[in-house]
């Protein structure tokens, strides 16, 4: 994220505050409020992640001093990479089915026509709810014997057994899936939506004279010139999957079978439920690296094309 | 100013006398929300009767043991607490609680004490632990099914034959009702529940000193194909099979299922909030008979170091005298003083004898790596009893669930 902001905010500030010193003073008295933040709740505890990592630190009573230990153990913990695999199966998979409602909604909604703040705040509803909440309510809708869908599908005479969506991984995994496209997707609509406005009418006369296709509009002006919108929701997404815990925690604690556990979730049982707090820092530091590098490539692979803009 | 200097050197002259030996000490106590119903009343009376103050902090269940790890490492640690038992090996490995050895020996009523507890709540030969709460687990049955499907109403299964073919009858009777009923993803109610089958037939999942794991027996897998059994006649509600353990205890009390493991809690759970259930307690039986039965709850525990010592033991002291141990009778737990024991449940419904009885016999696993074998949710423990009970590989399930257990204990930090 930091990189975003100092390509697109600092050339601009800079000429401003060349030659005006005591205005530079000003500036970092402006952002020290910010700054402040950003060092008690993230660089101070990132360092004492850090810090514990190297230790054996276990939850209660004495903690010592290992080095690299926990790193070394985390090579072979095919658990955890299990889980880290999973997880960017998981990603790939709810990325791809988001974009594909989002973008659709987005497109939708974009133009002014009748009702469109109606179907605006509708889209955009479900993402104001929390993740464990909506968690929470997906667990019940979900249930076989009480809850909606297994109970209507039999009511209504569709399948003659009841049938339990959480008992086998695919139907397990794929109730996931329309559950975060149903809480993100509005969200990301949102994002595009702007994105789409953003981008001037004239362009797209223009492409119509010259007798430019609908496809060929949007392949050729609409999707190279919401690059960097793109860019945004696309991270925003990634990172946001990658942390994915909520939902597999309370709908599937996991299962079934251990088949959903993420790399978040199991980051939690090795602190909370092992009690090993020093290789819970470990991984988590492995997976902020994973989670920087990643977020680099995306910027790198959706960056300003050479003379544009 | 000067005024201000004044009142603080008086309020600390004042604070000063409180530490004297003759005013009141008030110690802080946590206890999990399973106890919420019987510990703010012990609590209650034991403020009433003495100088001396307890403060009692609620905790829910699962965020008890880090909230705790968090205060012990902050240094605000309560004073004490009621521990679910199965921890205690790993709390006093941890370095983490006072030895009351002497103490707990001195008491004239020590060696009445419930067993299962003093055996989790010693450590390398030493007492970090003495019971508080108590909870057994029993067979249940539904009275008003059972005379429906032409069972006697007052005789209970008394041995597997009889628990597949009594829930096959009352399955008959259709509609919402299921003739059996257990939480299949929740490896702590499985512990609780299931394993006395597997004991009451003479076999074990766990060696006396939790060093091995002993999963490949005959009778864990008759137990199994028990389970297994009533699972393909269709006699267990669908929702069995992901049930983490919401519906443990909630399943039976709708009053459409006709047998269920579940705890002594339940007694108490069902005659304050669904009176309307007519139900009988027996013990959880073996395969050809016996019975078997897991001796939970929790022990009172106190954190080391805390300069509180003597009110914490004036309150353990209270709580097991025959007041405090009808209290907690009354109010959802067993009493943990066997010679005081059916004094304390005189007054009682009737059926917490049974389950009295069943925890005086009742055994505890002994681990310090419990947490991670069992009742973990993606523990070696409840991934086995999901696979064994609806999956397709009995062998391969326990096979690898062995092996994982071992390894972990294996792994454990040795102190």
């Amino acid at each position: 994220m930091t990189t975003i902001a100092t390509t697109t905010t600092a050339p601009p500030r800079a000429r401003k505050l060349a030659g005006a010193g005591r205005r530079q003073w000003i500036g970092l008295l402006y952002v020290a409020p910010a700054v402040a933040l950003v060092v008690v709740f993230f660089l101070i505890p990132l360092g004492m992640t850090a810090w514990m990592s190297l230790h054996n630190w276990p939850l209660m009573g004495e903690h010592s001093y290992i080095g690299l230990d926990n790193y070394v153990a985390i090579l072979r913990d095919t658990r955890f990479w299990n889980a880290l695999k999973f997880t960017a199966y998981y990603t790939v998979i709810v990325t791809i089915a988001i974009f594909a409602v989002a973008f659709p909604l987005a497109l939708f909604v974009e133009r002014p026509r009748p009702l469109t703040n109606l179907y605006r705040t509708m889209f955009f509803m479900p993402a104001v709810v929390g993740f464990a909440s909506a968690s929470l309510l997906w667990s019940w809708l979900l249930n076989v014997d009480s809850g909606l869908f297994s109970p209507a599908a039999y009511d209504l005479g569709l399948i003659d057994k009841k049938f339990n969506l959480l008992a086998t991984f695919q139907p397990a995994f794929w109730s996931i899936i329309a559950m975060v496209v149903w809480k993100v997707a509005g969200f990301t609509m949102i994002i595009l939506m702007a994105g789409l406005q953003s981008i001037p009418q004239d362009l797209q006369e223009a492409a119509i004279i010259d007798g430019a296709g609908p496809f060929a509009r949007f392949r050729a002006i609409t999707l190279p010139l919401m690059r960097r919108t793109l860019a945004l929701a696309l991270i925003l997404s990634v990172a946001g999957s990658i942390l994915a815990f909520d939902q597999f925690y309370i709908i599937l604690r996991g299962g079934p079978r251990n088949q959903t556990l993420t790399a978040v979730y199991w980051i939690f049982n090795q602190s909370f439920v092992s009690f090993k707090l020093g290789y819970g820092a470990a991984l988590s530091m492995v997976l902020l690296v994973i989670l920087v590098a990643l977020s680099l490539v995306q910027l790198w692979l959706l960056r300003k094309p050479e003379g544009l803009d | 100013m000067r005024n201000l200097i004044a009142k603080l050197a008086l309020a600390a002259a004042v604070l000063g006398s409180g530490l004297g030996t003759a005013a009141a000490e008030t110690a802080n106590i946590w206890v999990r929300a399973d106890g919420s119903n019987f510990m703010p009343r012990i609590v209650d009376a034991y403020n009433k009767a003495h100088k001396d103050q307890i403060k009692l902090d609620i905790i829910p269940n699962a965020e008890i043991i880090p909230k705790y790890g968090a205060a012990a490492a902050g240094g605000t640690a309560p004073d004490a607490l009621s521990l679910d038992l199965i921890y205690t090996p790993s709390f006093a490995a941890a370095g983490q609680l006072e030895d009351i050895t002497d103490w707990a020996k001195s008491l004239p009523y020590f060696a009445s004490l419930s067993p299962a507890h003093v055996k989790t709540g010693t450590y390398k030969d030493h007492i970090y632990g003495l019971p508080f709460s108590a909870d057994a687990s029993v067979l249940i049955w539904n009275k008003k099914l059972f005379k429906q499907a032409g069972l006697d109403p007052e005789k209970g299964p008394t041995n597997w034959a009889e628990i597949a073919a009594d829930a096959e009858k009352v399955n008959a009777l259709g509609g919402n009702i299921k003739g059996f009923y257990f939480s299949g993803n929740c490896g702590g109610c499985n512990i609780f529940t299931f394993t006395p089958l597997i004991w009451a037939s003479g076999g074990d999942i766990l060696s006396e000193d939790g060093s091995k794991a002993t999963l490949d027996s005959p009778q864990l897998r008759g137990a199994i194909d028990l389970y297994r059994s009533m699972v393909k006649k269709d006699l267990v509600p669908a929702g069995a099979q992901t049930d983490t353990g919401a519906n443990f205890f909630a399943a039976f009390a709708a009053g459409n299922i006709g047998i269920s493991p579940s705890g002594a809690f339940a007694i108490g759970a069902l005659n304050t909030q669904y009176p309307n259930v007519d139900y009988g307690v027996t013990f959880l039986p073996g395969k050809d008979g016996n019975w078997s039965s897991f001796a939970g709850g929790d022990n009172f525990v106190v954190t080391k170091g805390t300069k509180k010592l003597p009110v914490v033991k004036e309150f353990l002291d209270f709580a097991y005298s025959l007041e405090g141990q009808t209290i907690l009778a009354k109010y959802g737990s067993l009493p943990v003083r066997g010679d005081i024991a059916k004094d304390a449940l005189k007054d009682l419904d009737p059926r917490y004898q049974i389950a009295a009885e069943a925890m005086a016999k009742g055994r505890t696993p002994y681990s310090v790596v419990f947490n991670d074998l069992i009742n973990s949710a993606n523990g070696p423990w409840t991934q086995m009893i999901n696979e064994v009970f609806f999956g397709d590989d009995v062998d391969g399930a326990i096979a690898n669930a062995q092996e994982t257990m071992q390894s972990i204990i294996d792994q454990a930090p040795q102190k």
